[in-house]
């Protein structure tokens, strides 16, 4: 057991880097770098502004250090064939599971680490806490951390609930109201009670698995559902094959659609309008980066950096695209029927450019909103207008085009 | 409609799974294509549909080729896969719509077709499910359902019967048998021997890629000199040569 779960590692590790490679590797980190110094610049005018304690400071303190919390899963690696073939070997996957939890332990540590580091200025300034009372808290969030894993741990044998109650809800009260003695009056609370919880579940660890029954199919679509939310989150920067994405009705979207002629030139863009709206995957990437470029927009006061978001924005939403055009054309029945590949690049067009042209309209509101009606904002809009432009009518038909002449669709 | 397969070789990238072979499928008739696991039934399937292209050989519908006139050609054939093929983001209407606009038929037409043929496989009350919410074999009765609402002269039927329930089979052999009485031809590859004997008019038995026999039920008794005999006695016998 001990040695599947290291191939599972080394094989999950590898994967991981590669991705992590194709991420830094791509424009896309470009976006996040603006965003990350954007955010930083507004950080640092922020703690500017606050000269003495904040009446929110404390509440604000607690809810960031409570969510960061909750960050991170227990990765166990499970597979969907796992159900089928390793059944007989349920007993000795106790100690599968216990690998699996002290190698999942590490990215919540990170996270926490971190948070607490950034928000060290903030809770000094606004919420009057000491550097020794930080570092005595973020001791105890990492205990509360590792008794939630076991949590987790519990849930894989059906026992996430003792005598009828939540496990994971009563540590999230005790965690809770820890953080609301330890911010207010005296900080070492967290560590004390964090470490008693993980003390009492890493000391009952196996006698609690043992009395439970391992829940094969709720361990294994669990494990899928984590994998999806990572494999998601690099679908943001890259293509990561086998991200099924869900998909919603919005049937209140549906007069989007009205423009659309039934005829067989439009055949692609009646599937391809449906898709974007209905596939949360495509949807949802719009969404974000709108209403980023949107919030961004309306803060940042630098023409310049307002000029780079409007262009890499549109430009990114378009790129983005793509591959929905790239996974409709890997159906095989879209090549059973009498279209030609140019009527399928025209009507992807389409969309696009009606994607962007959104796009940019929400974006032309909120450079109005911070620079109002001067030159400096038209600049801003006709360049997202070119990028647009281009984007739509000369770098997306020749990116299509190559794909559809290379393979043989 | 008539479908010529002439010395047909091809496959999957340097591996050729089939080996110079021949067949016809003439006009009015239904066709079965038999054959063991991997003997290239499928291969053939995607051959003559365009999936893939030949390495050499000719495949001709009514005289003419994929090359010679792409669509012209794909508006010829009707193709019902073996695993289910759905656009995972639209509604089974839609699935009808978007069928009706690609083939460029008749609206209300083929609607009425599709309606018959929705109601046959009792889907009519589910037209605004998406493909994630049907079993397996609720997704093959869309397939067929596009398929045969079009006006195509050839269907192609892979493995029809697995994963379909006993009344969906009658069903979709009544729709086979009323394509024949309009003169269209149906390609159908199975496993279920007795169900494909009482149905089709001629057999193609197929063996490592190449096609050992041919004909109706009588010429294939006679070929494999088994006068009393049923397919699956013919099938049997055919693979046992290779021992």
């Amino acid at each position: 057991m001990k040695e599947l779960w290291k191939n599972r590692l080394r094989r999950h590790q590898v994967d991981q880097f590669k991705y992590l490679r194709l991420i830094f590797n791509d424009n896309f980190v470009l976006a996040f770098i603006v965003l990350i110094g954007a955010l930083g610049f507004w950080y640092s005018n922020f703690l500017g502004t606050i000269k003495h304690e904040l009446l929110m400071g404390k509440p604000v303190v607690i809810l960031i250090l409570l969510l960061i919390t909750q960050v991170g899963r227990i990765a166990t690696l499970l597979e969907d064939p796992d159900s089928t073939f390793l059944l007989v070997k349920e007993k000795e996957f106790y100690q599968y599971f216990k690998s699996a939890l002290n190698y999942s332990i590490t990215i919540p540590v990170v996270a926490i680490v971190i948070v607490n580091f950034l928000l060290s200025p903030f809770a000094f300034t606004a919420a009057g806490l000491s550097i020794l009372d930080i570092c005595l808290i973020a001791a105890g969030l990492v205990f509360f951390k590792l008794t939630f894993l076991n949590i987790e741990m519990f849930k894989i044998y059906g026992q996430e609930q003792i005598s009828g109650m939540n496990l994971k809800l009563i540590l999230n009260i005790f965690l809770v109201v820890s953080l609301i003695i330890s911010v207010y009056w005296f900080s070492p609370v967290t560590l004390i009670i964090g470490l008693i919880t993980f003390v009492i579940a890493q000391m009952n660890n196996k006698k609690i698995c043992e009395s439970g029954q391992m829940q094969w199919q709720q361990a294994i679509s669990d494990e899928n559902q984590r994998m999806f939310r990572v494999k998601r989150f690099y679908n943001l920067f890259t293509d990561v094959p086998g991200v099924n994405s869900k998909i919603k009705r919005r049937k209140w979207l549906d007069f989007v659609f009205n423009g659309i002629k039934p005829v067989q030139k439009n055949t692609y863009l009646y599937l391809f309008a449906r898709g974007f709206v209905r596939n949360n995957e495509y949807i949802g990437l719009f969404m974000r980066l709108t209403v980023i470029q949107a919030i961004m927009l309306a803060l940042i006061d630098n023409f310049y950096i307002s000029l780079i978001v409007e262009m890499l924005f549109i430009y990114l939403v378009g790129f983005q695209l793509k591959p929905y055009f790239k996974e409709v054309m890997l159906n095989m029945m879209q090549r059973l029927y009498p279209v030609t590949g140019k009527d399928k690049i025209t009507d992807f067009t389409k969309l696009s450019v009606f994607v962007l042209c959104v796009q940019w309209i929400i974006s032309a509101i909120a450079i109005f909103y911070k620079f109002g009606l001067s030159v400096n904002s038209l600049i801003i809009i006709a360049a997202g207008l070119a990028v647009l432009l281009f984007v739509g009518y000369f770098y997306m038909p020749r990116q299509l085009k190559k794909y559809l002449d290379n393979g043989a669709y | 409609m008539t479908l010529e397969i002439k010395e047909l070789t091809g496959g999957y990238g340097q591996v050729s799974v089939l080996k110079k072979e021949t067949f016809t499928v003439e006009d009015g008739q239904v066709v079965g294509l038999i054959g063991l696991n991997g003997a290239g039934k499928s291969t053939t399937i995607k051959h003559i549909i365009g999936l893939l292209t030949p390495r050499s050989g000719q495949i001709l519908i009514d005289g003419m080729s994929l090359h010679d006139n792409v669509e012209a050609y794909r508006k010829k054939i009707a193709y019902v896969p073996e695993m289910p093929i759905l656009y995972p983001e639209l509604t089974l209407k839609e699935h009808i719509e978007m069928t009706i606009m690609a083939y460029g038929l008749d609206h209300d037409k083929t609607w009425e077709n599709a309606n018959e043929l929705l109601k046959t496989f009792r889907l009519d009350n589910k037209l605004d499910w998406f493909p994630q919410n049907f079993s397996k074999g609720m997704k093959q009765k869309v397939m067929i359902v596009c398929a045969f609402m079009t006006d195509a002269r050839l269907f192609i039927i892979d493995e029809p019967f697995t994963g379909l329930d006993p009344l969906a089979v009658n069903d979709l052999l009544n729709i086979v048998e009323s394509k024949k009485q309009a003169g269209c031809s149906v390609l159908m590859s199975t496993h279920i021997l007795a169900t494909v004997q009482n149905h089709a008019d001629k057999f193609v038995l197929l063996n490592h890629g190449q096609v050992r026999a041919d004909g109706t039920m009588d010429q294939l008794k006679d070929k494999f000199d088994m006068k009393d005999a049923n397919l699956d006695d013919i099938y049997i016998k055919m693979s046992n040569e290779d021992l």
